[in-house]
């Protein structure tokens, strides 16, 4: 029998890793009107996006040149030119400090070779067995939970916890060891500030990584781990430097994003509730439900560039050196491109893609892990709490935050 | 079912619906598609695509 790795915790165990997501997350309840505000200024406006929100200094780019793009032909210019405008440079700070050499702190032609491996292990055709095997097991976990109570908090209760412990399963972590991943992986962000604790959760979670690479070499099984150490494109695997700095990166984007982007599509369903009755009645409609919420409150709104050369948009002049805030929300709620944008309305016409998940090379590499988490999640919701409804003696789901959004609670009713 | 898949985003060409928004009309054959065209979700070139079991 093979005796899985085990994770040790921070030196100092009551450490709070989780203050520093609050503070990065913010308070702010809609970042929209000061959106729409900045995209009439112009496609290219001087600043710092966050600082439009909040007075938390930014410790990684402080002090550096910044301007925000914004509007979307602008923002997807940026995102398809990223000869012009880098990860490598815009990253190396923040995320490399916290992962190392993962794949969004790359620029081609390194980026291109990994990034095409990495994919193989994330086609639709691959996750989509995921969805059976991995996520209806933990959603079903949750639910039973509160199955039979006629009521529940569905960010508590369930969003907050089902895309991270998809994780858990496919890394097939014990239960105990659960919420030491989730503490060191939030932990590892502060590297970036220097915190002693940052560093200490990279090389924990790493060492951690290590073991279980070698072990799911020895004997690969069908999850994704096993997936990462065997995949091969032209006979090249991807190297464990990189494959670790993945792993690291896994909770942050993979489980964040997917946990915030399903409670955006309940916010959309449970306070329209003719569009729930809608999907309730045709759960094809489940796909673009996925999509309208997404682009209507995407979990990430600003992304990150450097102008690696100087440029233009829109004849505004951007030096070399500057470091571009990328306003992903603003392209999202571009009344040029979509109608009456702040309405979230599953049934809109649907010609120009959300970038949510972003777009050009490093356009979000699980995409199609996250929709066939939300999809199976849905559907097990609306199967099993019928007559699922927002609990009128409760306060509605308020989306909170101006770089990570979501609601902090989701009080609901249904029928036992 | 088998069909064209960029091979580093997962975006599959079907070509009942083409693309559009990359002057591609629906009803467009693989074969047809130009060479220097990209996938409309990541910018990847005609070459990066594989025919896959979808």
């Amino acid at each position: 029998m093979i005796t899985l790795p085990k994770l040790e915790d921070l030196s100092d165990p009551t450490f709070n890793a989780f203050e520093m997501e609050r503070m990065s997350t913010g308070r702010c309840p809609d970042p929209y009107p000061r959106i729409h505000e900045l995209m009439q200024q112009g496609s290219v406006v001087e600043g710092v996006y966050r600082n439009q929100f909040t007075d938390v200094p930014d410790v990684q780019h402080g002090g550096l040149p910044q301007m925000m793009v914004l509007g979307y032909d602008a923002v997807l210019h940026v995102l398809t030119h990223p000869e012009i405008f880098t990860n490598r440079e815009a990253f190396l700070p923040s995320l490399g400090v916290s992962f190392g050499e993962s794949v969004s702190v790359m620029d081609a032609p390194d980026h291109t070779r990994y990034r095409r491996i990495f994919q193989k292990a994330f086609l639709p055709q691959v996750v989509s067995k995921w969805g059976e095997t991995v996520v209806d097991p933990v959603v079903h976990r949750l639910m039973d939970a509160f199955i039979g109570t006629g009521k529940a908090d569905l960010i508590e209760q369930f969003t907050h916890h089902y895309p991270f412990q998809v994780i858990y399963a496919q890394l097939e972590l014990e239960p105990e060891q659960g919420p030491i991943f989730h503490k060191l992986a939030i932990a590892q962000l502060l590297s970036s500030i220097g915190a002693p604790q940052g560093r200490e959760a990279s090389i924990k979670l790493g060492n951690f990584f290590a073991e279980l690479l070698a072990q799911r070499r020895a004997r690969p099984g069908t999850d994704l781990v096993s997936h990462l150490a065997t995949v091969e494109s032209d006979g090249e695997r991807l190297p464990d430097i990189v494959l670790i700095s993945f792993l690291r990166q896994l909770m942050n984007a993979g489980g964040d994003t997917t946990f915030r982007g399903t409670s955006a599509l309940l916010t959309g369903l449970l306070t329209k509730t003719d569009q729930l009755k809608a999907v309730q009645e045709d759960r094809t409609l489940i796909a673009q439900a996925i999509d309208e919420a997404l682009r209507w409150e995407g979990p990430v709104t600003s992304t990150l560039r450097y102008a690696s050369q100087d440029t233009e948009i829109d004849g505004v002049t951007i030096p070399k050196g500057t470091f571009i805030n990328l306003v992903l929300a603003s392209a999202n709620r571009d009344p040029r491109k979509f109608e009456n944008p702040d309405k979230f309305d599953i049934f809109r016409d649907r010609k120009h893609r959300s970038l949510a998940f972003a777009s050009g090379p490093h356009l979000c590499i699980g995409q199609h892990l996250a929709r066939v988490e939300m999809t199976r999640a849905m559907n097990a919701l609306l199967d099993n709490l019928p007559n699922l409804r927002l609990d009128p003696d409760m306060p509605p789901p308020q989306m909170i935050g101006h770089i990570l959004r979501s609601p902090e609670h989701m009080h609901v009713r249904f029928d036992g | 079912m088998k069909q064209w898949m960029c091979m580093n985003c997962g975006w599959v060409y079907d070509q009942a619906v083409g693309d559009p928004i990359g002057d591609i009309p629906p009803g467009t054959s693989w074969d047809d598609v130009p060479d220097d065209w990209k996938c409309p979700d990541c910018g990847a070139l005609k070459a990066e695509f594989e025919m896959e079991e979808i």
